[in-house]
């Protein structure tokens, strides 16, 4: 187990340098300059992209980039000198990361029990009406969903705040919507493997022991079924913790998302380096967690490592 | 079990909610009392040293919070701000400028001259990222300082005291009172603006004001809040207390957040919110100082043949276009912009000289065939490089259309993003290349300077001696009549003899302002909004 989560954490490092230094060449593939706006100058654009060196052959720019990766530094925002890469990702991380466990939680809860009723439940309206509602929000993208859920609450009804993040109020939006896809997968996969998991014998075994059917459901059969629902839910949580470039847009929330498209769009190349490498940490660290947890989780898998070892 | 259920669930609940509380920043200040309005506008870019790289904030910021030495009303009348007087000497090479002694920073410090030469020195080191330093260049000496050919020491900028501030220039210009108002003109305190990284301009303790209103609160990427400045020294003519400007990705945003009752003003939206308000009374639209033209490559053959050149302007049909583009468009044909005063007469500029040419099909399709290219037959396939803005598309759809249906000759369209068309257009790389122009300052030369041989926003390879000749005389005109023109004769060479470009249209800024809001402004230089002497009744 220990040899495999060393050889994942360096496949991991490695992975990180390759993402790095593909990006690194291909912001500078990209036409266009940081320090080219409709109204600047050419001979003032030349000026300035020599003071900060970009004038440097693109190998050069490319070592020293590196060298002060590995020390840690991102360097500074091209568009707004006085703020560092580090920093821009400490104000809109946590933000970003906010909504996103916020979501994740939404959706883990109302998937969930929306699974656990739907393969449980002998009435068969309400598993149409469970399955119905879960294709539906599976099936519409969340950007549909998202200006749908502003026009209806509060641009209409004046219900709820339309843009930003200032109070809780502001949150519901946004959480719902980076929420309706992923409860409804979660919801799927989890009715489709418990229906399974019921029909085995150690439930009935439980079931002519003696246990509640509650109990046997929600401590034995439910463990045994969030595997599919933890694969699925590592890669979906990374993409919830790194932002969702289209909802911060629509919400006007200042997370990681916005700041992304922002910094391309601005040809920032440090901010957009420093953004990719740290999403490409999160996302990661974050399957490293899943696959360490399923094979916690699972007696196959877990065996599986520790043959390896030996 | 079931408390173990309940465990779980309020557990979830406990998560959830440390989560959005954990998080929450706080709601601008100031909402509860006294005057205030709230200003949806687009987002967080640059700086707001005004000897920094200034993008949307600065420009939002400095509207209502700095002072420069004066500007132009919306009569035309000289408007004394940090400057109470100046003095020209004969042959507008020496400007002298007294500054007002009451005024203050908002810390409640004197406003000085060596705060004006603080921002002009930064923004002459290349590092600063200044895109307006080129402004600076009528300055004796300043363009050699920039390109680290001088010493800061030949500066042609004096301080003989603290309130007088002397410009030498190194050649007559009659336009310098309207560059005033760039930032590379506007002071930044000399005791906290020490350079463009050290983050000065966004904490309130250190970013002082020398107008109407203070930085209070900056909060990156989401809002910052401007509160009166009680040290200003016409501070009893400013009725609000505090203005929010809040930062929107897209302008879909603003509207909805205006529509939802969450700012009280949103600017420049799209046309669709035109027709949505139509005849309401929240739909404000202001003329835009700015014009849409092409640029056609002068190195392209056959775009050398001034004939082509007639030809492609004259088949163009611009009032179809404008209503396909949208309402907040209208046809010019000219190069400077509609709607610019000309401050000699009180009229647009443009309205002093006959229309430079006029559309006429059928002449167009004549001089094709002149040139050689009879009913477009051998014409070589051109390539229309334009941004992927909606605005730009549609236009390049229509022009494409208009172009194949009355000369048969084929545009080839490449949609490019944003800052990628920039480049296209500088590196000179194009056949036909998008361009649009907002004016820096009031003055047609803004427009005319741009094709004159030797400047740098000159891409499409215009070298035209008689052209540039006419521009410089205007430059020591000091008659406003004769110089306009001259101006005039400048513009026919350029845009209805030689054809240069294909001008296309003028815009109109499309904005959205609560009822209750009294006495905003438009620049005239720009065409953007001021608040500084607004009012509300809510």
């Amino acid at each position: 187990m220990l040899k495999y989560t060393v050889r994942r954490i360096v496949t991991g490092l490695i992975s990180l340098f390759v993402l790095a230094t593909i990006t690194f060449f291909l912001v500078r593939l990209i036409p266009g300059s940081p320090f080219q706006r409709g109204g600047v100058s050419e001979q003032v654009v030349e000026a300035v992209e020599q003071e900060y060196g970009l004038n440097e052959p693109v190998i050069s720019q490319y070592m020293s980039y590196m060298s002060n990766l590995l020390r840690g530094d991102l360097g500074i925002s091209y568009q707004d000198p006085s703020n560092r890469v580090t920093d821009i990702i400490a104000r809109a991380w946590p933000v970003t990361a906010s909504i996103g466990i916020a979501a994740l939680a939404v959706s883990l809860l109302l998937g969930t029990i929306a699974g656990v009723v739907r393969a449980v439940t002998g009435k068969r309206y309400v598993k149409e009406l469970i399955s119905g509602g879960s294709m539906l929000a599976a099936g519409i993208p969340g950007f549909a969903a998202a200006i749908l859920l502003l026009l209806v609450f509060s641009v209409k009804l004046k219900w709820l705040p339309a843009s930003g993040l200032m109070t809780p109020a502001h949150y519901i939006l946004p959480v719902t919507a980076l929420s309706l896809y992923p409860a409804a997968m979660i919801s799927r996969l989890l009715s489709n493997t418990l229906s399974g998991e019921l029909q085995k014998d150690y439930v009935l075994f439980a079931r002519a022991k003696g246990l509640g059917k509650w109990r046997v459901i929600l401590v034995h059969a439910l463990k045994n079924s969030y595997l599919p629902v933890l694969n699925y839910i590592g890669p979906a949580s990374a993409s919830l913790l790194t932002g969702s470039f289209v909802i911060e847009s629509i919400f006007t929330i200042p997370g990681l998302g916005r700041e992304f498209v922002g910094s391309i769009t601005n040809r920032d190349y440090t901010l957009i380096l420093g953004l990719t490498v740290f999403m490409g940490a999160v996302v990661i660290i974050i399957n490293l967690f899943t696959d360490l947890l399923c094979a916690w989780l699972s007696p196959q898998t877990r065996r599986a490592y520790r043959k390896e070892e030996f | 079990m079931k408390k173990r259920m309940t465990a779980v669930l309020l557990l979830a609940v406990l998560l959830c909610s440390t989560v959005l509380s954990g998080c929450v920043t706080a709601r601008p200040e100031g909402e509860d009392s006294g005057k205030n309005i709230t200003v949806a506008i687009s987002s967080d870019t640059g700086t707001m040293d005004p000897a920094g790289s200034i993008a949307l904030t600065y420009l939002a910021y400095s509207v209502s919070a700095l002072d420069e030495l004066l500007t132009y009303g919306e009569d035309g009348e000289i408007e004394y701000r940090a400057a109470k007087s100046y003095e020209v000497n004969e042959d507008a090479t020496v400007w002298t400028f007294h500054l007002r002694e009451d005024a203050q920073w908002s810390d409640g410090s004197p406003v000085t001259s060596g705060d004006f030469l603080n921002t002009i020195t930064r923004a002459l080191d290349p590092a600063s990222g200044s895109g307006y330093a080129n402004y600076l260049f009528p300055i004796e000496n300043a363009e050699a300082i920039y390109n680290g050919e001088a010493d800061m020491s030949a500066l042609g900028v004096e301080t003989p005291d603290d309130y007088t501030l002397i410009f030498r220039l190194s050649e007559p210009c009659v336009y310098f009172l309207d560059l005033l108002r760039l930032p590379v003109y506007t002071p930044s305190c000399a005791e906290y603006a020490d350079s463009v990284d050290s983050g000065w301009d966004k904490d309130p303790e250190t970013s002082l004001a020398n107008g109407p209103f203070r930085l209070a609160e900056y909060v990156p990427e989401q809002y910052f809040v401007l509160e009166k400045n009680e040290y200003y020294w016409n501070a009893d003519a400013v009725n609000l207390d505090t203005i929010t400007y809040r930062f929107f990705d897209d302008t879909q945003s603003m509207a909805n957040a205006y529509e939802a009752g969450e700012v009280d003003v949103a600017t420049s939206l799209s046309s669709t919110v035109m027709e949505a308000y139509e005849g309401q009374e929240d739909l404000y639209v202001a003329d835009q100082i700015a014009t849409r033209y092409i640029y056609m490559n002068l190195n392209v053959t056959p775009l050398n043949d001034v004939r082509v050149r007639e030809a492609l302007n004259l088949a163009i049909n611009r009032e179809e276009l404008c209503r396909i583009v949208g309402s907040d468009t209208e046809p010019t044909y000219n190069l400077v912009a509609k709607y610019m005063t000309d401050r000699s007469t009180g009229e647009y500029f443009v309205d002093g000289a006959a229309q430079p040419f006029e559309e006429n099909v059928q002449r167009a399709q004549e001089l094709l065939a002149e040139a050689g290219y009879p009913n477009g037959e051998g014409f070589p396939e051109l390539t229309y490089y334009y941004p992927t803005l909606e605005m730009d598309s549609d236009t390049a759809q229509v022009i494409q259309e208009q172009l194949k249906e009355n000369l048969n000759i084929t545009i080839n369209l490449e949609a490019q993003e944003l800052q990628a068309n920039y480049s296209t257009r500088y590196s000179g790389n194009f056949d036909l290349c998008r361009m649009n122009w907002t004016a820096d300052f009031a003055d047609p030369y803004t427009y005319l300077s741009m094709l004159l041989s030797n400047s740098t926003y000159n891409c499409s390879g215009i070298n035209d001696p008689e052209y540039d000749d006419i521009v410089e005389q205007s430059n020591s005109e000091s008659d406003p009549v004769k110089r306009a023109e001259l101006l005039h004769q400048a513009e026919q060479l350029a845009v209805g003899e030689q054809f240069y470009i294909i001008p296309l249209f003028a815009m109109k800024s499309v904005n959205l302002v609560s009822p209750d809001i009294t006495g905003i402004r438009q620049i005239p230089a720009s065409g953007a909004l001021e608040y500084r002497y607004a009012d509300t009744n809510a």
